[in-house]
């Protein structure tokens, strides 16, 4: 059943239909054209879709749209400007790239509740965050070199 | 499939006796519900019918007066108790200094950080096997077939107690935690033991857990403890489920010791020598000795 809604992307705000059951990350990429966020499992395991909800780190691709309710998204393409965007180039931080949007939007839910976060504080919050590439140590790097480099 | 739009535990609970799927953080049903295990019509979402948040955090006024009457007095005080809204999610109580070290450490060692964002207390204890046959919807015995696939076939994160049908794990470690604490539950209807919450499943009677179809969960009382602990054995240091998770609780002279990841539901261990009574089968009795091990030192992490 199709159901309208409104949703709040980077401080844009856009009303839409959608079945119900469809989820967030499928609106972003094909309704909105914010490709920048990715959906590789599709089940909630790999955190490549992650995006934030009121600041809080989500899994897009298993968020039902009509749940998100009031609560403002933001993807990668809302963090452009953010420093550790250049910070995971800086520090070579990724291979094929896939899994990066997905990184940086966890690390900066991270760096805005604990600025100057631990190597282990940067494990226990990016875990949700799978890199096939196996790039950890350098995002970690990047992560710290944003943090103070602790 | 349709989205109602619940105002009331009552219209909830309604729209669930008419065959309704409810929706908490939806980590467990959006999944389940694209493999197939699970099938909807309607969704109820929860976020604004069940509680969440921790309540009656403050101590009693004979704890807070401790420092001035006296360690005996201080003991004799009522302990605390918390009151924490099912719909709270696992990250709100793996940063919450007042809940018991077990919870929390329960909360922290779980999935992962978006995961324990999105998921909800309420919803963790309610969560699915992980049996890979049951996911798969092979038709198991816990799906009402005929046998257990996992018995003969791979069994390696399966049970070891309890597993005479089913001899799946219940995975959750939250569940052990408050089960070693004591914990009490509330749903529309009455208040249960967290240990009532659950039951194996019989020939007769499948289901895991005693509560009714359109019965919701609202509410969990947690005891403070004088020292709680949980321990969790895993494939990987982070975001994985417990091959065996241990939970002890200490009040007085009295130690609860639960288990994740050990039988079909989470399982109350009587007491340590009980170990003695497992069941494991021959891919699961390296668990029995992981057990054995982290039962120790819980029971070392509590004592006085």
């Amino acid at each position: 059943m199709l159901e309208s809604l409104e949703l709040t992307v980077n401080g844009d705000r856009h009303a839409l239909d959608a079945p119900v059951g469809r989820s967030l990350a499928e609106v972003l990429r094909d309704d909105l054209g914010l490709t920048g966020t990715k959906i590789a499992c599709y089940e909630g395991h790999c955190g490549a879709c992650t995006v934030l909800l009121d600041g809080v780190p989500a899994l897009s691709c298993i968020t039902l749209v009509h749940a998100v309710g009031g609560r403002g998204v933001t993807t990668i393409e809302g963090l452009r400007e953010h420093p550790l965007v250049d910070a995971f180039v800086r520090e070579d931080a990724l291979q094929c790239g896939f899994c990066t949007p997905g990184q940086i939007v966890s690390a900066s839910a991270l760096l805005a509740a604990n600025p100057r976060p631990t190597r282990e504080e940067i494990g226990h919050a990016m875990a949700g965050n799978l890199c096939r590439c196996g790039a950890y140590r350098n995002i970690e790097a990047a992560i710290a070199s944003v943090g103070g480099g602790r | 499939m349709e989205l109602l739009r619940p105002r009331t535990i009552a219209e909830a609970t309604a729209a669930l006796r008419d065959g309704a799927v409810a929706l908490a953080g939806g980590t467990e049903v959006v999944p389940l519900l694209r493999d197939g295990p699970l099938l909807a019509a309607r969704l109820v979402p929860l976020a604004g019918v069940v509680p969440r948040g921790v309540d009656g955090r403050r101590a009693t006024p004979e704890a807070e007066q401790s420092h001035e009457v006296g360690a005996a007095a201080a003991t004799a005080a009522p302990r605390p108790v918390l009151r924490v809204g099912a719909g709270t999610t696992l990250a709100e109580l793996e940063v919450d200094p007042e809940i018991p070290a077990a919870l929390r450490e329960a909360c922290r060692l779980a999935a992962s950080p978006q995961l324990r964002s999105m998921g909800t207390l309420g919803g963790n204890l309610l969560q699915a096997t992980r049996c890979w046959y049951w996911r798969l919807h092979s038709g198991c015995w816990l799906q009402g077939g005929d046998r257990c696939h996992a018995r003969e076939g791979e069994h390696r994160e399966h049970a070891f107690f309890g597993n005479g049908r089913c001899a799946s794990a219940h995975p959750s470690d939250p569940a052990a935690a408050l089960l070693a604490l004591g914990a009490t539950l509330r749903t529309d209807r009455r208040e249960l033991p967290l240990s009532e919450l659950y039951r194996l499943p019989r020939d007769d009677d499948r289901s895991t857990t005693t509560l009714a179809a359109d019965e919701l969960l609202l509410e969990l009382e947690v005891p403070s403890p004088d020292a709680s602990v949980y321990l969790k054995a895993m494939d990987r240091k982070r975001f994985a489920f417990a091959l065996v998770g241990v939970a002890a609780a200490r009040s007085g002279g009295e130690v609860r010791i639960a288990l994740a990841g050990a039988a079909p539901i989470p399982w109350l261990l009587a007491a340590p020598d009980a170990l003695d009574e497992a069941t494991p089968l021959p891919g699961t009795s390296y668990k029995v000795e992981v057990a054995r091990t982290l039962v120790d030192r819980a029971l070392e992490a509590v004592a006085p």
